[in-house]
């Protein structure tokens, strides 16, 4: 009698861990799947995240590559040896996560590097207010304020990529940066800003860029996991040490000779330089 | 190391009680599980996850170190929660030989999830509350195994 209870309590005992198993494992796709279905329909995105992870092998854009709009959104000094050319959307986060580290990387150097920004924004539906942030961004540009208009819309990039009202956001930073409102609502809608972001993308797209942020530093692409203040820093002496020893190789040679850096194979030094 | 701790541990069985060590291991696996279908889930739709606590998730994310082989490492990780979460059952039913093999797992999740910290101060230099949370929940599931062994040995 105490054998058959003992019997049954070790059979029941045996089942039910494979039943709380079970169970759990039901419960972990089901809520696994209301899960993806609630974030697909909510952001309308199935991209991001694949549209921005940096494809991480170095590229060797083509010479012929477009310039990209011109003169380009440059900080530093155009005559600097080493160029840090970075192809960014304003609604990617990574590259909002990227715009502080680039600022203190332009900080750093000042006029030791040339930085120019490229606009790259991704079709994408998750992206949709891309293209229109990169021509607002322009569009203060043709007063003069362009960096003012990139650092707002990347410190804001939460508040208006969620707001459906986002031109009258725009607008409020446009005021708030002292731009004659009027004349970036008309620039918004013209062709000038439009052409310079359409420019970058040619560029970009030559460049067979499908991620961002992609930066390059004297036209070689720096993989994601570099994209890292001290890591760029380190590329950056390294040119800059590089393009010292050119320069006194030529001044004592008093020749320029193959030491100097192939054109071809970079992406940013096939911008004329101003 | 003597099984005496491990044995210790699992005695309750003969008297049709649950161990209590693989349960509590179980219902922690189970926050690691949870974590990690989360992740999963945030990487196929590409929706930005919050991330008030750290600000690098992100970044992390989106790192090349969240993908093997174009899966996502917390499918990976979702997986070896799943099967902890199983074996801690099955251990706190009565099976031995599943609590070893716990303990076998949560050793290597451990170590690998210390390698995912360096990771993510040194080459990123970006941290990931969700990361952050699952690294926590392997050092705990470690921490327990560790702990039945040496109990009262």
């Amino acid at each position: 009698m105490s054998n058959e209870k003992k019997n049954s309590n070790n059979s029941n005992n045996s089942s039910l861990p494979l039943v709380i198993i079970g169970l759990v494992l039901i419960a972990a796709i089901g809520g696994g799947w209301w899960l993806y279905n609630k974030n697909s329909t909510s952001s309308k995105s199935g991209n991001t995240a694949v549209a921005n992870r940096a494809a991480n092998t170095a590229r060797t854009p083509p010479p012929n590559a477009p310039i990209g709009a011109q003169p380009p959104n440059l900080l530093g000094s155009p005559n600097a040896v080493v160029t840090v050319e970075e192809f960014a959307d304003f609604q990617c986060p990574t590259c909002g996560v990227m715009h502080p580290k680039m600022k203190e990387l332009t900080s750093i150097y000042g006029s030791r590097i040339k930085f120019i920004f490229r606009n790259y924004p991704l079709a994408i539906p998750a992206h949709d207010k891309a293209y229109d942030a990169a021509v607002a961004a322009e569009a203060a540009g043709l007063q003069g304020r362009f960096w003012d208009m990139q650092n707002l819309l990347f410190t804001n990039q939460a508040a208006w990529s969620s707001n459906p009202d986002y031109r009258k956001v725009w607008e409020e930073y446009a005021s708030k940066i002292g731009l004659d409102v009027e004349k970036f609502k008309n620039d918004m809608a013209g062709l000038n800003a439009k052409s310079r972001v359409d420019a970058d993308l040619q560029r970009g797209r030559a460049l067979n860029l499908s991620s961002t942020p992609s930066i390059f530093i004297n036209g070689v692409s720096i993989p994601f996991e570099q994209m890292n203040i001290e890591t760029m820093r380190q590329i950056i002496d390294a040119e800059l040490q590089k393009g010292q020893s050119n320069q006194q190789g030529q001044t004592t040679s008093g020749a320029p000779t193959s030491a100097a850096p192939t054109q071809s194979n970079t992406a940013a030094n096939s911008a004329p330089k101003k | 190391m003597s099984d005496a701790g491990e044995e210790e541990v699992l005695t309750e069985q003969s008297d049709n009680k649950i161990a209590r060590l693989p349960l509590l291991a179980a219902l922690v696996a189970l926050v690691g599980l949870g974590d990690a279908i989360y992740l999963t889930i945030h990487h196929y739709t590409g929706e930005k996850v919050p991330c008030s606590v750290t600000g690098g998730c992100e970044a992390v994310l989106n790192s090349s170190y969240a993908e093997i082989g174009g899966i996502p490492l917390a499918a990976f990780g979702a997986a070896a929660y799943f099967i902890a979460f199983s074996l801690a059952v099955l251990a706190a039913f009565g099976n031995r030989l599943m609590w070893k093999l716990f303990g076998f797992q949560v050793t290597v999740m451990a170590i690998f999830s210390v390698y995912l910290l360096y990771v993510q101060k040194y080459e990123i230099r970006e941290f990931c509350q969700y990361c952050l949370l699952s690294a926590a929940v392997c050092v705990t599931l470690f921490a327990i195994a560790l702990f039945s062994r040496f109990w009262r040995s």
